[in-house]
């Protein structure tokens, strides 16, 4: 995270200013994607880089998904679960959030830094928490700069 | 392929920030794959929902794409459109312009390139969609409920009273569970006997008896199925007397010549090898207790029981045998119960080895008029105590026990306080305590009148290993500080701990329990009464410690949640948004029933496959992201239809 910071104030907002990144979220229905309603619903505003696929549970994010997502042109891939101990599903978000860590891993092998790959919590009733999380994630990917597999 | 998009502008919450016209640009220069953009000024109005309605019915679209609010908030109501239009409601696919979109994105420009994204990826989604039928199952109406303690009978009375057969099953020969020990109960000490007894009479003899099938000194022993189709087999151990016939007059237990230790009295007097449980136990008839009857322990040819009986000795039935009954019903109550923690694992305080130290329960047999002193507050060698020491919570809010306060604790042990100042008004009473809890809108008078009680002292304690129990020229308790004072009865009140029988039900239901060993409901706050296992409920301290008013109104609350999912003459309505396992490609390693939150993914031995069971499985996908071989596929969230909207925002 540091090294983000750092980038983003060393001349990285400049280049983040001409940089859109693609980002694409996988949002679990009952939690993030409520979270992300009431961002709307409260009308606070955030990048629009994000564009959401909403699944029943992130325990059905295959980490095949996140793969293609960056091969057909993401920059960053977000997933937002349920809080432990909030799932829908019980532990679905407990089963992403393990397949988040083994994944990030393979993603650095590759090539692709972890910071392009970010898992997080946002309940329903956390649309200002789901609207920050939106704006960091699209200064820390625009920092990256773009995925130079898809460059 | 032909699909149509709507455009809601819904007022000017959407079309404000996203211009209809310059969306329809935007995909078009795409190349979106789309037959039409029609927008509509509110399309979930009631003229809006004519207006898809007489559009689909007219265009004939094979899919359609709503570009509107959140579907969390329409998606139902535009799939239901669909369906009044003749058309299957799965073949749609709605995008969140509103809520994710207009009114989050200060740009107008950005707003429309943004939308543009995400209805490309519903066009492209929705082409793969497959139209899905709700399947339906009959189902059983009849219901089995376990345990009958007072959560367990207003269960069944309610059940019963909605007309539903109901078979009750009870381990002991005795229904009523702990509270008819009691003979008075926290907060307004009303006679335990006599608040259950009224409940108990309607089931064994009221209008809706017929309705419910009692079983006594009987245990669930399999269950088969799921929600609406349970097979479940009932071992019945052998009561060895009639139970029809018998009038209850006790001619047989005066006259058998075998005793063993009561157990409904802690120990604490003995009982006939037949007997009741204790005076007033219902039903009113006596049973043989096997292990202390001589026909049974020594081959003797006593029949005094028969001979002494007035309705015959046909009623005493030696030869009776162990049966197992089977019952079909569509859902199960567990209404097991809790007991005391063990207190013999505290030796300084004496459990098991002092005479004189009492758990709760025993010291309820101790104040009751049917218990082994009729009443009278005695030590073990037969005198009235000047001094009795009350220990809360006994295994509670400890770390190394249990965390938990079981809430009830404090209220009864303020009973205690009560009745010892009525019985013995000379007797000194210590409470020790680490904390003093008694929520409730009554329970506060009992608090207050102990504690306003001269001849009650008030000690807390940090540690339960600063306590104890000292029998050195009469019993005595030693503080935490360090002083000594008389208590020539102690009585411990423990922990509420769930009944040991959860652990056996939960395995033969494959239900999971919480780290204390009570059932995990759904919730623990919004579905207390659904555990997580489809069609079976709890009620009362088996799903965590509660008062008698908690357990009935959970038995209640339990059919209400029951008789609203199990209606009797409606068939249950299966989602078709689940798992399928494709056999063909299935390799058999059961990672999926491993992942599986809902246990809804069985083994087909024969095949050599997992198989999914639609009443149980609720569509989260997990497992479709955990099978290596690709072989589940989750229906309307399949692979294919994720992936394309992926690549359709991407595009």
């Amino acid at each position: 995270m540091k090294n983000v910071e750092v980038a983003i104030e060393q001349g990285g907002a400049a280049a983040a200013e001409t940089f859109q990144p693609r980002i694409v979220g996988f949002l679990c229905t009952w939690c993030s994607y409520a979270g992300a309603d009431q961002a709307g619903s409260c009308q606070l505003e955030y990048p629009a880089n994000v564009s959401i696929v909403r699944v029943m549970c992130t325990g059905r994010i295959d980490p095949e998904f996140v793969l293609k997502a960056f091969r057909a042109g993401a920059d960053g891939v977000l997933v937002l679960a349920c809080h432990p101990g909030d799932c829908h599903y019980k532990e679905g978000n407990l089963r992403a959030a393990q397949r988040h860590a083994v994944l990030v891993r393979l993603l650095e092998q590759m090539g692709i830094e972890r910071e392009r790959c970010r898992f997080d919590y946002v309940s329903a009733g956390e649309g200002e928490k789901y609207a920050q999380v939106i704006s960091e994630v699209v200064s820390s990917v625009a920092a990256l700069g773009p995925l130079s597999i898809n460059s | 392929m032909k699909t149509g998009v709507y455009f809601c502008n819904c007022g000017s919450n959407i079309a404000e920030k996203v211009d209809p016209e310059r969306l329809r640009e935007a995909l078009e220069r795409s190349g979106a794959e789309m037959a039409w953009f029609r927008t509509h000024p509110f399309l979930c109005s009631e003229e809006g929902k004519q207006f898809l309605e007489q559009e689909l019915r007219e265009e004939m679209p094979d899919r359609v794409v709503l570009a509107a609010c959140s579907p969390r908030e329409h998606e139902g109501t535009f799939r239901r459109v669909l369906a009044e239009a003749g058309m299957n409601p799965y073949l749609m696919q709605m995008v969140n312009l509103r809520e994710q979109i207009a009114w989050v994105t200060a740009d107008p420009e950005q707003a429309v390139a943004k939308a543009a994204a995400a209805v490309n990826g519903a066009l492209r989604r929705v082409a793969l969609h497959e139209p899905l039928e709700k399947s339906e199952l009959e189902a059983a109406p009849e219901v089995l409920v376990v345990g009958a303690g007072p959560a367990g009978l207003k269960a069944a009375l309610t059940l019963a009273d909605a007309g539903r057969r109901v078979t009750l099953v009870e381990k002991s020969p005795v229904i009523g569970g702990l509270p008819v020990r009691y003979e008075e109960l926290f907060p307004n000490l009303e006679c335990g006997p006599c608040l259950l007894e009224p409940v108990m009479g309607e089931l064994l003899h009221g209008d809706k008896a017929e309705l419910v099938e009692i079983l006594t000194l009987s245990e669930v022993s399999e269950v088969a199925g799921s929600f609406g189709n349970f097979l479940v087999k009932i071992r019945r151990r052998p009561r060895y007397v009639d139970p029809v016939q018998c009038i209850g007059c006790g001619e047989c237990a005066a006259a058998c010549p075998a005793t063993l230790p009561n157990p409904y009295n802690g120990g604490m007097d003995e009982r006939n090898a037949i007997d009741f449980a204790f005076t007033g136990g219902l039903p009113s008839v006596p049973y043989l207790d096997p292990s202390a009857c001589t026909r049974f322990t020594a081959g003797s040819d006593c029949e005094a029981c028969r001979a002494a009986c007035p309705m015959g000795p046909e009623l005493v039935v030696f030869e009776e045998q162990e049966e197992i009954v089977e019952r079909r019903v569509g859902a199960v109550v567990l209404a097991t119960g809790a007991t005391l923690y063990d207190c013999s694992g505290f030796p300084n305080l004496g459990y098991g080895s002092c005479p004189d130290v009492k758990d709760a329960l025993e010291f309820e047999r101790l104040i009751a008029s049917t218990g082994p002193t009729g009443g009278e507050v005695l030590t073990s060698a037969g005198k009235a105590p000047a001094s009795v020491a009350i220990v809360h919570c006994v295994g509670s809010l400890d770390d190394a026990h249990r965390p938990y306060c079981s809430g009830i604790c404090c209220s009864y042990a303020f009973k205690f306080n009560k009745i010892l100042q009525e019985r013995l008004p000379e007797a000194k009473i210590h409470h020790l305590y680490r904390q003093l809890v008694a929520p409730g809108k009554e329970e506060f008078r009992l608090q207050n009148s102990a504690r306003e009680y001269a001849g009650a002292q008030f000690h807390r304690y940090d540690r339960l290993a600063e306590l104890e129990v000292v029998v050195d020229g009469g019993q005595k308790l030693r503080l935490a500080g360090g002083e000594l004072v008389d208590a020539e009865l102690v009585v411990l009140c423990p922990a509420l701990v769930p009944n040991p029988d959860a652990e056996k039900l939960a395995a033969l239901l494959d239900l999971p329990l919480d780290g204390f060993g009570f059932f995990e409901e759904l919730n623990g706050r919004i579905d207390a009464t659904r555990s997580k296992l489809r069609g079976v409920y709890l009620a009362g301290t088996c799903q965590g410690p509660t008062d008698i008013r908690g357990a009935a109104t959970q038995g209640a609350g339990a059919c209400g949640a029951l008789l609203s999912e199990l209606v009797e003459g409606r068939t249950i309505e299966l989602d078709p948004c689940i798992a399928s396992v494709d056999a063909e490609r299935c390799a058999g390693c059961r990672v999926c029933a491993r992942v599986c939150p809902f246990r809804a993914i069985g083994f087909d031995a024969e095949q050599g496959t997992s198989e999914v069971n639609p009443v149980l499985c609720r569509g989260c996908g997990t497992c479709v992201a955990a099978c290596p071989m690709k072989a589940i596929r989750g229906n309307h969230f399949t692979d294919a239809m994720i992936e394309a909207e992926l690549e359709g925002v991407l595009a």
